[in-house]
């Protein structure tokens, strides 16, 4: 009993800050989430139901912004834990004769995403940026990155290019947690490198490759910044993200309780999302 | 199966040398140990003949097969490591199928192997078990049974018992002799444990600082050490190792009070006054004996049908142990003679080389 009582007296402090930081905005958004409200009418929202659920759900930008989040997600995250898988191995050996090189190779994950959409900008203006400009001089021919055709690809590559080291830098700890004797053992059992990698390195990297995944999935499915400052909404909303589209209607449209639904109905498919992830990986464990 | 013979074998790291100049014969079927005091090398040696280390000078040669350029996995080896190395996301069956399924063996086949393994090490019970489920000698035994499934040329097998207790350690000491009597396979086996290398060895190979000291059989090495490091090493309890000198045609021991026993037979005398080591078995000592020396017990300690005995000549340096047989009523401070005959002295020169 009194083992009861000090840990709730232990864990009180955390829990009434979360509810300070949290709470709040949390409830302040439910409330707005079931209310008619304008910037006008912030302080008297009017009780209106789930008509703000049922217009999202009936928007079909809305839906364009999930089936894109969801696509952008879960390519990039495939892309990234392949690539970042690869390197990892294959850089190992480098790896461990030099570590600093690995400070070299998450450079990409300091810069601010939104630096980093402003730098791809640039880069790839069709008539400002250098990569055009020399594809044009040396081939004569270049894509338009940022055109309707190609600027899912653009982003998807720009966002992969960022993050791949996050990915990378896991999968390198895991590989390297790996006792060197059952690499060993497997190599005098007459296995060699390849099959070696995937029957033997690969399961034992696999929680990790399950964290990695998820993780990297959940920060593509709620991207803004890179591509906000890259594109924008895109031409004809085709990059426009969860999380963009919840920021459009809420600043450019001022049509806030439907915003509030929209990013109650992110965190609810993010939250059923974790814990479905949380599940798979505890079996995945065992 | 087949023999192994290493040809002139050396391994630098860092321009320091690990192992120098081996050269070794391990005829087919042998249980060869290679003994030695931590750093002096064995294990680099097996890493070498198993293909995890890269030899910088030198050829091995397994069942004539020269073998020094050969990946691991091409060696057609089975190794079972200190650490066990079980694959700890396989099954016990999986881990011991492994070897089989890398060499893409076909499944049937694999299954009757699994078995006929799982049978020999008793392991039936435990092979639908993750590693982390089993026991330290559960655990050997598993590892043990992946080695032998391949049928391998060589088994290379690198300290396995250090990691299992007293008890448990005498008990695979017998396994592995059953094992090895019916498999009948080469056995190269690293131990750090002279008890270990006597009871399983045919051949033992003593190693020291990366070089061979001498290679023989268990009782080639007890009986006949080339020097003063196997004559130290080979044997429990330890062999007394006593200063002396030679005066005529006796040997003056400046331990123990300048007591004097006769020169053991020699081809050739030593220099007079040079300083020499005297060798003695503490088996070799009782309470009768044609030859003595006049001591006093320090420490008795029983073992119950022996006893040992450290016992030194009044105000000096060395200390003589005895193993005799009986000794019950001996206690510390009484007067002990030991006794031996000149046949069981040994003799060193100042470099450590026996005398013959």
């Amino acid at each position: 009993m009194t083992n009861r009582r000090e840990n709730a007296i232990l864990a009180a402090p955390l829990v009434l800050f979360l509810l300070a930081i949290l709470g709040f905005p949390t409830v302040l958004a439910l409330v707005y989430g079931v209310s008619d409200t304008s910037f006008q009418t912030l302080t008297s929202p009017e009780f209106s139901g789930l008509a703000n659920f049922r217009q999202v759900l009936a928007d079909p930008t809305f839906w364009q912004a999930a089936w894109f989040s969801l696509r952008f997600g879960a390519i990039t995250a495939v892309l990234q834990c392949a690539l970042g898988l690869a390197l990892a191995v294959y850089l190992a050996p480098l790896v461990r004769l030099h570590g600093w090189t690995v400070a070299i190779l998450i450079i990409p994950m300091i810069v601010a995403p939104a630096m980093m959409g402003l730098m791809y900008r640039l880069v790839l203006h069709e008539f400002a940026g250098p990569l055009p400009h020399y594809l044009y001089q040396w081939l004569g021919w270049s894509p338009a990155f940022l055109s309707p055709a190609h600027v899912f690809k653009t982003v998807v590559v720009a966002e992969t290019l960022q993050w791949t080291p996050f990915a990378f830098l896991l999968f390198l700890t895991a590989y390297q947690s790996i006792p060197e004797d059952l690499r060993e053992a497997a190599a005098v059992d007459g296995t060699r490198p390849w099959r070696r990698f995937w029957t033997i390195e690969l399961p034992l990297m696999l929680p990790t490759v399950w964290v990695a995944l998820f993780i990297r999935f959940i920060d593509g499915f709620r991207v803004f910044d890179n591509i906000y400052t890259l594109v924008g909404a895109g031409p004809g909303g085709s990059t426009t993200s969860m999380s963009i589209y919840i920021y459009e209607t809420f600043l450019r449209r001022g049509e806030i309780g439907k915003a509030m639904a929209a990013a109650i109905l992110l965190f609810v498919t993010a939250f059923l999302a974790l814990a479905l992830a949380q599940r798979l990986t505890r079996k995945a464990a065992r | 199966m087949a023999d192994l013979r290493l040809e002139h074998l050396s391994k630098r790291i860092g321009g320091h040398s690990v192992t120098h100049d081996v050269s070794l014969s391990v005829p087919d079927g042998a249980f060869c140990v290679f003994v030695g005091p931590s750093g002096c090398g064995k294990s680099t040696l097996l890493r070498l003949i198993a293909g995890l280390e890269e030899a910088s000078a030198g050829r091995i040669l397994v069942g004539g097969r020269d073998v020094t350029q050969v990946p691991a996995w091409d060696r057609d080896l089975a190794m079972v490591f200190q650490s066990y190395a079980l694959y700890p996301h396989m099954t016990v069956r999986d881990n011991i199928a492994f070897a089989l399924r890398s060499a893409r063996r076909p499944e049937p086949e694999v299954a009757a192997k699994v078995a006929e393994a799982a049978r020999i090490l008793q392991l039936d019970s435990l092979l639908d078990r993750k590693p982390a489920q089993l026991s330290g000698g559960q655990r050997q035994r598993v590892a043990i049974g992946r080695a032998i499934v391949k049928q391998p040329k060589l088994f290379l097998f690198d300290e396995p018992l250090s990691n299992l207790d007293a008890e448990l350690r005498v008990h695979m000491r017998l396994e592995l002799a059953r094992l090895h009597r019916q498999l009948g396979t080469t056995i190269v086996y690293v131990t750090h444990d002279q008890v270990e290398a006597m009871t399983l060895a045919t051949q033992i190979v003593v190693l020291r600082d990366g070089r061979v000291e001498q290679v023989g059989s268990p009782l080639q090495l007890y009986d006949a050490p080339d020097n003063l490091f196997v004559a130290g090493f080979i044997g429990s309890p330890k062999m007394n190792l006593l200063a002396a000198t030679r005066q005529g045609d006796r040997l003056v021991l400046p331990g123990c009070g300048g007591q004097s026993v006769p020169l053991p037979p020699l081809a050739a005398l030593p220099a007079e006054g040079v300083p020499l080591h005297l060798g003695l078995r503490p088996q070799a000592i009782s309470a009768t004996g044609a030859q003595s020396l006049d001591l006093v017990i320090e420490v008795v300690e029983h073992l119950g049908s022996e006893t040992l005995v450290h016992a030194r000549a009044p105000g000096s340096a060395e200390l003589v142990t005895a193993l005799v047989t009986g000794g019950r009523t001996l206690s510390p401070g009484q007067p002990f003679t030991a006794g031996f005959g000149t046949a069981a002295l040994y003799l060193f020169d100042p470099t450590g080389q026996r005398l013959r």
